[in-house]
């Protein structure tokens, strides 16, 4: 489990975050949701240990993460930032498999690894073709397909976490439908998965648990159901919607 | 694209490169016959075989290094850049290394470090040159936050240019004798092959050679993006200042003993990666066989093409290598488009 307690962080004197508390559980999907410049990258780069919080702890497994030794942490929690720019004619199936950089597992089982990421993405036929020659949304997936091989399965036991920011922004409805799946599976396996989403009826199909940031504080947090109302909307979005029922998941639906 | 085995190539390559440096040790000014090979580092040798062995041989052996390590050090440094234009020269060690051996040519004509030293005290500073430009370059671009590879790229240009200036005013108060030298330096050549310049490249560069496509699968996430890398378990802000302190030493050598050689570690890296791919587990050993080959039929071509006189090698490489080089970009354009 990934936890974090207190946190805040600010640069030159400005506060990005202010006294956040966080847990994503393992087996559960954990979404962010908030407006543009809430804090959210900034949240997803402390969880990460990209960045070091000015106040506050962040433990993974009950260990603080600048205890984890770089290996060890890449071998359970992948993390796939906003955008990657990727200049170099590698093929899909080179980029997959870097995901296996941090495992010793040995070529016959990273490349079972890599076939079944990439058809977890619908991204088999991507196999040969070139990283530099393919579209927003196929590069997307392709990213995608790395971060999943990275934690595909568990090492010794320990629990992994899967966080992802924005990781459908260029995709289309069906490659969208395909990434919740890909998600709940995840989470189904035991692995705490952290996605932040900007689409909040898809946010409320795919999450457990919401967390809405607004001004680098945490405004809302709880089932999709507590947390999407008209009420918390208006207040954080500064948009008036009316809230109905997706009829076909059960879970809340915004209608702007 | 379509691409060739890595290790195939590694066999082409190594084939090549072993016809090049025959190719190299019998032509020349004097041609000599196969058959004298056979009296290398025998005691009954003629002309021809002392010509073999103390003229062509250690000749061809420098060429074959630095050409292997321009080439593979501008393979580490276009996957650090996370550009497939960069070059070794980027983090200023070539113009440092100008500024250096035209400080002695300059300062050295005065007597100041002895006439005695000649063109080793020359290969010192440009050595020293080119590593004081190279730690500016770094600790500009290096804070707290760890190293930024984009301000290295305009600190380097940045004392490239400052570099360049020093040197124009080494060049504005020299006589023309010494105008000559530097201007002959800059140029590139490696006309001044010994075997003691051999051992001294021979111990700095096989080990690199050895020693930089372990990092391979590293410089592979780097191109993923520095955070990406990160979170691959990878030690960047490590690895970054070893590449930097490699490609350094390497390239500071190089330039030490041959001068300015352009284009071999820009072109070099570029065609293997249109060959193989840019796996940089084979990029580097490919770029450096390569690399050697290279250079070698460009040393060839310096000593026979004005025979008996010789063009600078740096020159036939940059008369080669840039419309060569144009020629791989306008047929990547044509790809692209295509």
């Amino acid at each position: 489990m990934l936890e974090a307690q207190g946190l805040s962080f600010s640069i030159a004197g400005f506060s990005l975050l202010r006294e956040i508390d966080l847990r994503v559980e393992p087996g559960k999907v954990t979404a962010i949701i908030g407006p543009n410049g809430a804090g959210k990258t900034s949240l997803l780069r402390l969880l990460t240990g990209e960045q070091r919080p000015t106040v506050g702890n962040i433990a993974l497994s009950g260990q603080p993460l600048g205890g984890w030794s770089p290996t060890l942490l890449a071998r359970v929690m992948a993390v796939l930032p906003q955008s990657s720019r990727l200049d170099f004619p590698f093929t899909a199936r080179e980029v997959v498999m870097m995901g296996r950089i941090p495992h010793a597992t040995g070529l016959v089982r990273d490349t079972a690894i890599v076939d079944a990421a990439l058809a977890a993405v619908d991204g088999s036929y991507l196999d040969k073709r070139f990283y530099t020659h393919m579209s927003g949304g196929e590069k997307q997936r392709v990213q995608l397909a790395r971060v999943l091989a990275q934690i595909w399965e568990p090492v010794a036991d320990h629990a992994r976490v899967l966080i992802l920011d924005e990781p459908t922004s260029s995709f289309d409805l069906a490659h969208q439908q395909l990434t919740i799946t890909n998600m709940r599976s995840f989470a189904a396996q035991g692995v705490g998965v952290l996605v932040v989403i900007h689409d909040l009826n898809m946010a409320a199909r795919c999450a457990d648990q919401l967390l809405v940031l607004s001004c680098g504080r945490i405004a809302a947090c709880g089932s999709p159901q507590q947390v999407l109302t008209a009420t918390t909307i208006k207040q954080v979005f500064n948009v008036d919607v009316s809230i109905g029922i997706n009829p076909l998941t059960g879970t809340p639906l915004v209608i702007a | 694209m379509h691409r060739l085995p890595p290790r195939a190539f590694m066999v082409v390559a190594l084939v090549l490169l072993v016809l090049a440096v025959l190719l190299g040790l019998l032509v020349g000014p004097v041609q000599i016959a196969p058959v004298k090979l056979l009296t290398l580092w025998s005691a009954d040798q003629d002309m021809d075989g002392r010509v073999l062995e103390l003229i062509r041989l250690p000749r061809v052996l420098l060429a074959a290094l630095v050409g292997a390590c321009l080439a593979s050090c501008g393979a580490v440094m276009q996957g650090l850049f996370r550009n497939p234009l960069a070059d070794p020269s980027l983090i200023g060690v070539s113009s440092g290394a100008s500024v250096g051996a035209s400080c002695v040519i300059f300062f050295g004509g005065f007597g100041f470090l002895g006439s005695g030293l000649g063109l080793p005290a020359i290969a010192i500073g440009a050595f020293l040159g080119g590593m004081a430009a190279t730690a500016v370059v770094y600790r500009l671009a290096t804070s707290v936050t760890g190293t930024s590879v984009s301000t290295m790229l305009l600190a380097g240009i940045a004392i490239t240019a400052l570099a360049g200036a020093v040197t124009s005013l080494f060049s504005f108060f020299a006589d023309n004798e010494m105008l000559r030298r530097i201007s002959l330096w800059q140029m590139g050549n490696l006309d001044s092959a010994n075997w003691h310049r051999v051992m001294v490249i021979a111990a700095v560069v096989i080990p690199l050679v050895l020693v930089l496509p372990r990092e391979g699968r590293a410089l592979n996430a780097m191109l993923l993006g520095e955070s990406e890398a990160r979170h691959l378990g990878i030690g960047v802000e490590q690895l970054k200042r070893r590449l930097i302190v490699l490609t350094a030493l390497g390239v500071g050598v190089a330039v030490a003993v041959s001068g300015v050689v352009a284009f071999v570690g820009l072109i070099v890296p570029h065609l293997v990666r249109l060959l193989i791919g840019p796996d940089h587990r084979y990029l580097i050993p490919g770029s450096a066989l390569l690399g050697a080959v290279l250079l070698l039929l460009a040393d060839t071509g310096a000593r026979t093409l004005m025979s008996p006189a010789e063009l600078p090698t740096g020159v036939i490489t940059a008369l080669l290598g840039a419309p060569f080089f144009v020629a791989l970009l306008l047929r990547q354009r044509r790809d692209l488009v295509s």
